[in-house]
């Protein structure tokens, strides 16, 4: 019930005066109500706590309670060495593992000075591409799903399950797949028709399910009236959060790591960073978060489908698969585009198995930061709208 | 801009407060003091010329056990010796803490590395959330792993573990506790329920005992 007059009163908040000030009733008492939403909420995209000072309908603080499946990665990488370490990557961020498992294995290729087969980074980039698509097609459905459209949820799990069993076939696991390795990949493209399969996945994609969705939800008026003006995060705002990917793209900032800080084979390939430009309303609105991730999968399948087409004959593997990695002393921060943003990855080596320290940068975590700011002075189904677009994982907001 | 150009205009803002730029590494990196942190941060953005907006990562180290040639061993204590107790239990920690800033420009295009250290028993550093917003949730991480204190944080509390923890993890010399609030944490089996029905609530009269099933 987002309508004119409390759309004033929220913003009157900003300005440090709640409703709760002043007494509009008299004798009738106001005061702020605490709510806790979450740990176990569907809306909170996993064990997300989220603690409410509202004041009526009106959010006048959010406070962010993390730490429900924190596992203390980073010790753990302390412990066990640089190949092992892999399966844990694919924990951080369980909706696209293979962007997780890209960011380790290149942080550690940088320290060790490793060239990389050029099959190998054509396969990586064909799978992380299919985790990106599987992990926006998540974002797509359960944001609808957050403003009631139960449909999308459907026809985006069915073509996730599409995903799912390419990645199986090329990887042996469905949703976690520990499938890179420092210097290479773990098996090299099935010989049961795979390349061809994923083409014809990328060109249904593109050419059939997109337009479906569009039509279900992208340009509903149901949609764009919940999600347009809703949640703004402006540019300034988002750089100054550390905010990174489809949210920092949604408020306009033209910058994408792919482009902008090239890893892996990524320049070779024609494509198009998509930026937010406030269609429905005001930039960085959760409308624009939405479709940045929307065309995103389009230009996701244009990147696959130059990778696969151009896959280059030879090795897949640049060190032996029961090798054990050494890493010489020595310090990189390296970051690659996940589907969520920017994971980085700040490796200290002291020469030996393990890792001096592996500090993670973990792009949901810091998105997540923005609610602090942008969620009060909404309505509490606006701030549902909110988190929904931000697409936060906790796996590794928690790590 | 290069690296090196970078740490001369920083070196010429702060003075003494620069302490050195280590330019053979793979990643070069300035070492500044930690008093003159926040000073150097609000230059590094605000100078035209760098232009340094983002701060990409903001992480928390423990140098201890590793010595001047970067040659160590890490000690992290994961492993336990067939009676349950850690291997290494009466370490104690001597060297330094640390805290490492990655910062990016999204006008320029260029990255820069800062570092700072800081005694062990000291292990307070100015917070840099003034300068960037997203600071203020790398700090209580490092806070709450690390045990930095992040000296005027407004809101320093544990974020990732319980807030009635004991210890860092992250520290090398950290020893894991072998329970927390009776649940084991070494991979014992349960000896006992770690979560008894309580009885003799107000809902639930004393004796009564929940129904089996």
């Amino acid at each position: 019930m987002a309508n004119e007059s409390t759309r004033v009163n929220a913003a009157g908040l900003f300005s440090g005066r709640g409703w709760h000030d002043q007494d509009h009733v008299p004798g009738i008492k106001s005061e702020l109500l605490e709510l806790n939403m979450g740990p176990q909420h569907p809306a909170t995209h996993g064990v997300l706590r989220l603690l409410l000072q509202t004041d009526g309908e009106i959010v006048y603080k959010v406070t962010p309670v993390l730490g429900y499946l924190h596992r203390c990665a980073e010790k753990i990488a302390e412990g066990v060495n640089y190949k092992q370490w892999v399966v844990y990557t694919d924990r951080f961020d369980y909706l696209a593992p293979m962007c997780c498992n890209h960011a380790y294995v290149t942080a550690v290729e940088k320290l060790m000075g490793q060239e990389v087969p050029e099959r190998a980074e054509h396969i990586r980039v064909a799978v992380s591409e299919l985790s990106r698509i599987a992990s926006h097609l998540i974002a797509l459905a359960t944001f609808g799903l957050d403003m009631g459209a139960w449909t999308p949820l459907l026809y985006c799990f069915r073509e996730r399950e599409e995903i799912l069993n390419l990645l199986e076939r090329i990887s042996g696991g469905r949703m976690l797949y520990n499938y890179m390795i420092p210097g290479g990949v773990r098996y090299d493209v099935p010989n049961d028709n795979w390349v061809a399969d994923v083409l014809d996945f990328v060109d249904l994609m593109e050419h059939n399910k997109l337009p479906e969705y569009n039509t279900l939800l992208t340009y509903n008026k149901i949609f764009i009236e919940r999600t347009a003006d809703v949640g703004i995060i402006d540019a300034a705002t988002a750089v100054d959060y550390g905010c990174t990917g489809p949210v920092l793209r949604g408020s306009g900032v033209d910058f994408d790591c792919r482009r902008d800080d090239p890893y892996s084979v990524y320049h070779k390939f024609d494509w198009q960073v998509q930026v937010g430009r406030g269609e429905m309303g005001a930039v960085g609105d959760c409308w624009d978060r939405y479709i940045v991730r929307a065309r995103e999968i389009e230009q996701s399948c244009r990147i696959i489908r130059q990778a696969l087409q151009q896959l280059p004959e030879g090795s897949y593997q640049a060190l032996a698969l029961k090798a054990i990695v050494k890493v010489p002393a020595g310090a990189a921060y390296t970051r690659v585009e996940s589907a969520k943003g920017e994971l980085g990855h700040y490796i200290i080596s002291d020469g030996g198995q393990t890792a001096f320290r592996n500090k993670v940068r973990s792009p949901s975590f810091c998105n997540l930061q923005v609610v602090e700011k942008v969620g009060v002075g909404q309505m509490v189904s606006d701030l549902v709208a909110l988190v929904g677009s931000l697409d936060i994982v906790l796996g590794e907001i928690d790590r | 801009m290069e690296q090196n150009a970078i740490y001369e205009l920083l070196a010429g803002a702060l003075g003494d407060g620069a302490l050195g730029y280590n330019e053979h590494a793979l990643e070069p990196w300035a070492d500044v003091a930690p008093a003159k942190v926040v000073e150097a941060c609000r230059f590094l953005r605000d100078d035209p010329r760098l232009g340094f907006n983002q701060l990409m990562c903001l992480s928390a180290l423990d140098w201890d056990g590793l010595d001047e040639a970067g040659k160590g061993k890490s000690t992290a204590i994961l492993g336990y010796t067939d009676d349950g107790q850690p291997e290494t239990s009466d370490r104690v920690g001597t060297g330094d803490l640390g805290v490492a800033y990655h910062l990016y420009s999204h006008a320029l295009r260029h990255k820069f590395t800062l570092r700072l250290r800081v005694a062990r028993d000291v292990a307070a550093v100015p917070t840099v959330s003034g300068v960037w917003t997203t600071a203020a949730w790398h700090e209580r991480e490092a806070w709450d792993l690390m045990g930095i204190t992040f000296t005027g944080h407004a809101d320093l509390r544990r974020m990732l573990l319980d807030d009635a923890w004991v210890g860092h993890p992250l520290r090398k010399d950290y020893v894991m506790p072998d329970n927390w609030n009776g649940v084991p944490l070494q991979g014992q089996a349960y000896s006992a329920n770690p979560f008894p029905v309580e009885t003799g609530g107000p809902d639930q009269p004393a004796g009564d005992k929940p129904a089996e099933g």
